[in-house]
């Protein structure tokens, strides 16, 4: 207790002499890598929203929370068990909504130089609920899971000093969530980010 | 200002759970058959049919048939279930003519209505302010009621095993279709009949003389 103590003193102590922070808003685009027979669409629907702060020159750490919608329809078609057989059509959704605690290795670049690439990995929690659709049935199940997320993306100013810019990144999400009815034992995905920053530095 | 908020981070959580639109989703009943697995079905020759009635069984409505000269409904799902029976190879007869099996139409209606009493908050509340309602000496607002309600229903079809009647006279279903929800759909009747051919399709064991 007096390490975590001592740790999360530290990290307020440098956080309060940050040479810079900034805050993102952008879109997330993901690959579901799981279970694709089930959803293997990419997700267009999806936002990351994060504060992250300077502790030195390399090194950030911040807040992420993210959502997306995962969905895929599957036209009419016939399934058959023992007896019965059910003909219909199905939309298939994967709501999930993340928030890790993030830490990023950031590249060196010159003074007052409009490039910020930058490497690193968030840490924290998931809520998935999956769901299927039918006319006016549907069924759904939802769970926690724990998410890693390693990332990697770069901070563009649009001008040599301003405040604002853009923010691309490419990740990497695994999380625990388990879905046993949808026959999910874990989650995966390949995300794509593209947004607005707001950088003070 | 509190309301705006509330109404945007509302319509954030909304568009953050999207569901499947309304039009897509019903645009065709879903179909679940199933049978006896120890029925002969090429044992069946002849079979029985109400030509203007069906079942109507419901939580709320006394009636326990809907009947073709008041409601447009059951000729052209009785017509459709006819035209699937005969062109599976049965032969329609009379009630009375001693058919092998008797075919059972039905729609199970379920309606419900759920109310619940809001009471405001008047922290939140910027409508009406009746001070000393009913005697009391504080600001009363009044509760307001939300009414929810949902009805829902399928189409029953049974094929009923006169041939085998056991002892006690009794008969089995070997043959059930599900089709539903009828109370949701764009266009009832033509889903409806859609529905019943698709049933007896994927249902292949029916077919006489495989």
């Amino acid at each position: 207790m007096k390490m975590l103590t001592l740790i999360l003193l530290t990290f307020l102590s440098t956080s309060a002499f940050a040479q810079g922070q900034y805050f993102y808003l952008t879109l997330d685009f993901a690959k579901p890598l799981a279970n694709t027979e089930w959803i293997g669409d990419m997700a267009t629907r999806g936002a990351r929203v994060g504060y992250r702060s300077f502790i030195n020159d390399k090194i950030s750490a911040g807040l992420d929370l993210g959502w997306n919608t995962y969905d895929q329809y599957n036209p009419t078609e016939t399934r058959e068990t023992g007896n019965t057989a059910i003909t219909t059509d199905y939309f298939k959704y994967i709501y999930s909504y993340s928030a890790t605690v993030s830490g990023q290795y950031n590249f060196e670049v010159g003074e007052g130089d409009r490039f910020h690439p930058y490497a690193g990995l968030g840490l924290g929690a998931v809520n998935q609920q999956h769901a299927i659709y039918y006319n006016i049935y549907h069924d759904s199940e939802r769970s926690w899971g724990f998410l890693a997320r390693p990332e990697a993306g770069i901070l563009v100013r649009l001008s040599r000093y301003g405040s604002f810019g853009l923010m691309g990144a490419i990740h990497y999400d695994y999380s625990t969530n388990k879905s046993p009815k949808f026959n999910y034992g874990s989650f995966s995905a390949l995300g794509f980010q593209l947004g607005i920053v707001f950088i003070e530095l | 200002m509190k309301e705006t908020l509330f109404l945007f981070l509302l319509a954030m959580l909304i568009g953050c759970q999207p569901e499947p639109d309304a039009q897509r989703l019903y645009d065709e009943l879903v179909v679940s058959t199933s049978y006896d697995k120890s029925a002969d079905f090429k044992a069946y020759a002849t079979y029985a049919l109400p030509t203007d009635t069906i079942g109507f069984v419901s939580n709320s409505s006394p009636d326990t048939i809907l009947v073709a000269s008041e409601n447009s409904f059951p000729r052209p799902v009785l017509d459709a279930v006819a035209r699937n029976m005969n062109a599976l190879g049965f032969t329609r007869v009379d009630r009375n003519g001693s058919p092998d099996l008797g075919v059972n139409v039905a729609v199970v209606n379920d309606f419900n209505v759920f109310q619940e009493i809001v009471y405001p908050d008047p922290y939140y509340y910027s409508g009406g302010f009746y001070p000393g309602y009913y005697g009391y000496g504080s600001a009363y607002y009044y509760p307001f009621v939300n009414t929810y309600a949902y009805n829902t229903g399928v189409v029953i079809v049974e094929l009923v095993d006169l041939k085998n009647k056991n002892a006690n006279n009794e008969v089995r279903v070997v043959w059930t279709a599900y089709l539903g929800d009828v109370y949701s759909t764009i266009d009832l009747i033509p889903q409806t009949e859609a529905a019943i051919d698709q049933a007896f399709r994927q249902s292949p064991y029916l077919q006489q003389g495989l």
